[in-house]
């Protein structure tokens, strides 16, 4: 099956730091993969990327086979992120976002009001439905962030640390919407420091390091942790050892 | 146009749900009627001396009712520049200062379009100002005149047509302060910006240049500077002046179909 979202061989950098150092990695359909890493490691940047936010110096970047910079408008309605800020107006109440996020997503008018209800629920912000936003907990704004960029049932969702700041009830809705779209074929992008989040509920995990991708985890193996570790001391002893080559070359 | 259609109504439900014009709109279609009304009767009564005097006493003649509407004009063409270039440095330069910006990739309605709807909304919120000003200071200016058995006649309805166009023109020049705000990303530096041409504007209208700098012609054309550079403005001028609005709309528009690293 072709890659819903694929980043190869991408490099980019900011000023004199090389944030992306050929980072190459592919999400299918019906899958979830998640990116772990240190802060820093490229994580943000990458989904940035995906998402047209960043044009990358070199390497290529497709999001449903389009270049996510010129997102044409049919792929663009399969389409949902929150990477940083979320697609939230802070002055509107939740049921509101709710809309305005449906209809930029090219949801009907008239389909717009049930696709928010819905989310709304799914996502158990009912509660806070006419408050506006700025009035929310950290955790309920990005309950809300999520439900804003799910709202159009999307087939490509890109997460940025969708759980960081949700109490276990918040983090196990948002597990199982992902689970949710993925089993209706979505392709899901996460990334995510936290590791036992990760484990449940990715298909693949990916380790970045240093801007590239390390190495490939399952997320079923035990010590995911040290797993982790191992690969990103590896990276590191690898490019230590690169660099000693090159000076005794030099 | 589906696009465009959706656009708009976001942003005018944002535009409505926004602090700015909460506290802009009364200040605005507010003052003017009370400025033109007030500094007309103050010229009038002889209670002021000296500078202010001075400084009043082309108000302080003529016919009530279209010097009413003349100062209106004049306030105008200054009140909405500000208005208007506070109001675009907020709505385009706070999403792109707080990284909201980066939410408007990847959706099916195009950042180009949604700021193109911005714009319309914005401007369209500082013409309704504009057009309910002049209205309420008809609306005083005739109370005014009948009170005082003054009359108002053809001379004080073109005075308000003058007015309503001046405060139009002026809408139209705060455009460009969206193109400052999306290439600065922040609102601060944008009302730098609009502190910054304001000044420029006073040291043009000193050396002479003011019938020709768009920023100065609507004051001008109003008045401002007297009957003689009133009517140092010609069609041409006005043209320019006309022509900002959607040069700018055109500039802010492609600065987001090609914004990048948000």
């Amino acid at each position: 099956m072709p890659e819903a979202l694929l980043l190869d061989d991408v490099h980019h950098a900011f000023g004199g730091h090389r944030a992306l150092t050929g980072l190459s990695l592919a999400v299918a359909p019906g899958e979830v993969v998640a990116m772990i890493g240190l802060n820093g490691a490229g994580k943000t940047t990458a989904l940035r990327v995906l998402t047209g936010r960043l044009r990358p110096t070199s390497g290529t970047a497709r999001v449903l086979g389009r270049d996510p910079a010129r997102l044409p408008v049919d792929a663009a309605r399969r389409l949902g992120h929150v990477v940083g800020a979320a697609l939230v107006d802070p002055a509107l109440t939740v049921a509101e976002n709710l809309r305005v996020a449906a209809a930029l997503h090219g949801v009907d008018r008239d389909r717009s009001s049930s696709a928010a209800g819905a989310v709304c629920d799914r996502l158990d912000l009912g509660a806070w439905a006419h408050v506006p936003a700025r009035a929310l907990s950290l955790g309920n704004a990005q309950r809300l962030g999520v439900a804003c960029a799910v709202v159009h049932s999307p087939s490509v969702l890109v997460l940025d640390e969708p759980t960081s700041a949700l109490d276990p009830r918040g983090v196990v809705l948002v597990r199982e919407l992902v689970r949710e779209r993925a089993a209706a074929g979505a392709a899901v992008l996460v990334s995510s420091h936290h590791l036992d989040e990760v484990a449940r509920v990715a298909d693949r995990v990916l380790a970045v390091h240093g801007g590239r991708v390390v190495g490939s985890l399952d997320p079923g193996g035990a010590e995911l942790e040290r797993r982790f570790f191992d690969l990103v001391l590896a990276a590191d002893s690898a490019g230590a050892s690169a660099a000693a080559s090159t000076r005794d070359a030099a | 146009m589906s696009a465009l259609r959706t656009a708009l109504r976001v942003e005018a439900l944002a535009w409505r749900r926004s602090t700015v014009p909460r506290l802009a709109t009364p200040l605005l279609v507010g003052l003017v009627p009370l400025a033109s009304i007030g500094l007309v009767a103050l010229a009038r009564s002889g209670a002021v001396a000296g500078a202010g005097a001075a400084k009043l006493a082309d108000y302080a003649t003529g016919d009530l009712a279209t010097t009413h509407l003349e100062v209106a004009g004049q306030v105008l063409a200054v009140a909405v520049l500000v208005a208007g270039g506070f109001a675009l440095a907020a709505a385009f330069g706070q999403p792109l200062a707080d990284g909201r910006a980066g939410a408007y990739f990847g959706l099916a309605t195009p950042r180009g379009t949604l700021a193109l709807a911005r714009c319309v909304v914005v401007l369209g919120w500082v013409a309704a100002c504009v057009v309910v000003a002049v209205a309420l200071t008809l609306g005083a200016s005739a109370v005014a005149a009948a009170s005082l058995s003054a009359p108002f006649g053809p001379a004080a309805w073109a005075a308000a047509g003058r007015a309503l166009a001046a405060g139009l023109l002026g809408a139209g020049l705060a455009l460009p302060f969206a193109v400052v705000a999306t290439a600065t990303r922040s609102p601060l530096a944008t009302v730098g910006a609009l502190i910054g041409v304001v000044a420029l504007t006073q040291v043009v209208v000193l050396v002479g240049g003011g019938a020709w700098f768009p920023y100065a012609v609507p004051s001008l054309w109003t008045g401002t500077g007297g009957p003689d550079a009133a009517a140092d403005v010609g069609g041409a001028a006005l043209a320019i002046t006309a022509a900002v609005a959607p040069v700018g709309a055109g500039v802010v528009v492609a600065q987001w179909r090609r914004l990048t690293d948000v």
